[in-house]
């Protein structure tokens, strides 16, 4: 009896670890559960901090949102590679501790001790180690620098460019759309680019563009 | 399988994937497997001379409007497997587009024409007589001219490739600006997501509308999956229409040719010929010898803003060390894909991220001749498993470009470099700090490499025991197969890829219409 109670309490203490107690994301997601964006969170919390010299903070850049809409497009199999990566992260705390005494897993962390430990496994001797963080580093900065607030910060936002009619507007439609929907033909071609340079001080891509006050 | 007959396809149309209701069953003189810069010659110059061809491509034809120029995203719809294919073994990280026109969709658009010696090489090892740089030349010219190749011009330079100039200048070191099939570049650094301005002469707005206007036919969003042989010919390929972006497989196709030319790419060719029965395979050599050219780079921070946004993506270049085994030249991608190599993490990492409008990476790439590997198929799947070994003798050769592009940076006036290199400081404040790339072993490992050019896998060879096909491409063991990419290479070109790829494209197409 008490062996079994034992086995039940271990069990209820591992689901609960694995699938319990994480918050319902801010934003709808289409693929990652609530506890994979409360991870990813919480690693962008720690990989960039409020408090650096960049004003906008991990949690301000939606990595979650941005991982998720990633996803959506990926194979199956990149898309297993990508979500176990980000369990293994967050479950990790088990086989190498964070400092103290806690089992605690990752997202449960206090951002200082998530930036250490994570600054632990990029410095890791363990090659395999390494590449964990260095991947997990690729995924959350590919989402921080990809925001438009951070690029517009360090003037890398795209500009506005004004595309002209060449052939492939007439023989092609948009990647899925029929032939019927192609809106242009020879008659509308206009003159190729010149090449000018780029004027930096121009629009920037509607997309990158500061929301208005 | 049940094939049923499509309505006759017009000459000069692009079928694309929305239009597919049916099964497709198309009969031609010659089936081009493949879109890109080689594939694309091909069915331009048999269009050209008049005969029946029919182009597939797996991935669908993009629109500016296409275009994502958030890199992820970007990656997730024009690479294979999103952009994260990797080898095992030493990994290096590999891409390749999956759209209509191939890889020079979204690659820089360089084309150096390789130096003599890597042709008398080929010549001489491979038993290739006809196959030097003077017989090439023709075919250099033609794709040249017809692509408009010529050095990037001063005014689209920027300061993150002029100072690369300066660096050399000052060592003494020869350099040059790229020659690259762009037409009116703007200097927006986006190549790696498409060329919005459609300068880029990628073979979607180039080579493609001309064999189209020639008579081509072009199915988009088709997946060959076998070229159907009977021992000593080949008859034409089959496969199935693939939805864009999903992969989602739907109706049957069968195209018949009297001849075929593969130009899926030196990762994609050889699965196809080991999902084909192990076919033109006699040699053994299907799948063997892949090369890549493993890149390094050092990212350099400089005193102000170089304002790295503006500029051609890769505009200068230097190939004054090819005999040593390694080319140097300046590279720009989207932010998020430079920033991935960015070493630390918390408040340290955003403090470089804040430097990254000062910051100018240049790269090396290495003519790893010692480092190989193999391409098998993946269980149940077209993706090629890849295996790849990092030679130390390449190591050092990737030490010894680290430390001139570190001395370049200097030259240049950078205030602090990154060279990522593991077991080196994170940044390095002086060129004496660099010493121990000269003067330490490291390990493969120590260094994040990455390698787009990929070949040899189905390498062209005199021998027919040594090799896949002769130095026209065609197929040793099949009189009517072709291989037209760069798998052909029987070793790395010391230079961007793409143009001699397309040299010998060409080649191969004239011989074949004499044939036809």
């Amino acid at each position: 009896m008490i062996v079994w109670t034992l086995i039940a309490m271990i069990a209820a203490w591992a689901g609960f670890r694995l699938f319990g107690g994480y918050p319902a994301p801010e934003a709808s997601l289409e693929v990652l559960a609530p506890r994979e964006a409360a991870f990813l969170d919480a690693a962008a919390e720690a990989m960039f901090p409020a408090v650096g010299v960049l004003p906008i903070s991990g949690r301000e850049a939606e990595l979650p949102r941005y991982v998720d809409r990633w996803l959506v497009l990926l194979p199956p199999r990149q898309k297993f590679l990508i979500r176990a990566l980000l369990f293994l992260v967050e479950q990790a705390t088990i086989f190498f501790p964070a400092p103290g005494p806690s089992l605690r897993r990752f997202s449960s962390l206090s951002p200082p001790a998530r930036e250490a430990w994570l600054r632990a496994w990029g410095e890791s001797g363990l090659g395999l180690r390494r590449l964990v963080f260095t991947s997990l580093r690729a995924v959350l900065t590919m989402g921080y620098l990809g925001h438009p607030a951070v690029l517009r910060h360090v003037h890398l936002a795209p500009l506005e460019i004004k595309t002209p009619i060449g052939p492939s507007e007439w023989l092609y439609p948009r990647a899925g759309y029929p032939p019927s929907s192609i809106e242009y033909s020879e008659a509308d071609r206009t003159p190729p680019s010149d090449g000018t340079p780029l004027d930096l001080r121009g629009l920037l891509h509607p997309d990158y563009r500061a929301p208005e006050a | 399988m049940s094939v049923e007959a499509a309505p006759e396809a017009a000459p000069g149309a692009v079928r694309v994937y929305a239009e597919y209701d049916r099964d497709i069953h198309e009969e031609t003189d010659v089936v081009v497997v493949g879109s890109g810069p080689s594939g694309s010659v091909v069915a331009f110059e048999i269009a050209q001379a008049g005969h029946r061809v029919v182009l597939l491509e797996e991935g669908p034809p993009l629109r500016v409007e296409d275009f994502e120029l958030d890199a992820s995203r970007s990656m997730a719809r024009t690479m294979r497997e999103a952009g994260l294919r990797a080898t095992t073994g030493s990994v290096i990280s590999t891409m390749q587009a999956i759209c209509l026109g191939g890889g020079s969709v979204v690659n820089s658009a360089i084309c150096p024409r390789p130096p003599a010696f890597v042709f008398d090489r080929w010549s001489t090892r491979f038993d290739l007589a006809q196959t030097t740089r003077a017989d090439l030349e023709p075919h250099f010219d033609a794709v040249g001219e017809f692509l408009g190749i010529a050095p990037t011009p001063e005014a689209v330079q920027g300061q993150r490739n002029l100072l690369f100039r300066d660096g050399c200048e000052r060592l003494g070191i020869s350099s040059e600006p790229i020659p690259r099939n762009v037409r009116g570049c703007r200097g927006s650094g986006e190549c790696f997501t498409g060329c919005r301005s459609h300068a880029k002469q990628s073979m979607d707005i180039s080579y493609i509308p001309a064999a189209i206007e020639s008579g081509a036919q072009v199915f988009t969003s088709v997946q060959v999956q076998k070229v159907r042989s009977n021992g000593s010919r080949v008859g034409g390929v089959e496969g199935q229409v693939v939805e864009p972006f999903t992969g989602r497989r739907s109706h049957r196709v069968r195209v018949d040719a009297r001849y075929v030319v593969l130009a899926a790419g030196c990762m994609a060719t050889p699965v196809l010929l080991q999902h084909s029965g192990s076919l033109a395979n006699a040699s053994g050599q299907v799948g063997r010898n892949l090369q890549f050219h493993p890149g390094v780079a050092v990212a350099g921070i400089f005193p102000e803003s170089i304002n790295p946004q503006f500029g051609a993506t890769q505009g200068y270049h230097s190939l004054a060390f090819l005999e040593e085994g390694f080319k140097l030249e300046t590279l720009w991608a989207p932010a998020p894909v430079l920033a991935v190599r960015t070493p630390g993490s918390g408040a340290e990492l955003q403090q470089r991220f804040a430097e990254i409008s000062k910051l100018a990476v240049w790269d090396g790439i290495i003519s790893a001749d010692h480092s190989l590997g193999s391409v098998k198929a993946r269980w149940r799947s077209l993706d090629p498993a890849l295996r790849w070994n990092l030679d130390p003798r390449d190591v050092k050769t990737m030490l010894r470009a680290l430390y001139v592009l570190s001395e370049i940076f200097f030259a240049a006036g950078a205030q602090k470099i990154m060279t990522g290199v593991r077991g080196m400081p994170d940044e390095l404040f002086s060129l004496e700090e660099a010493e121990p790339l000269r003067s330490e072993v490291f390990p493969p490992n120590a260094m994040l490499t990455g390698g787009n050019h990929a070949f040899c896998t189905t390498r062209m060879h005199g021998d027919p025991k040594q090799g896949v096909v002769d130095e026209f491409g065609r197929c040793h063991d099949l009189d009517n197969l072709y291989i037209a990419d760069t798998g052909i290479f029987p070793q790395c070109t010391s230079v961007n890829p793409m143009f001699t790829g397309m040299a010998l494209a060409r080649r191969q197409a004239l011989q074949l219409v004499e044939r036809l």
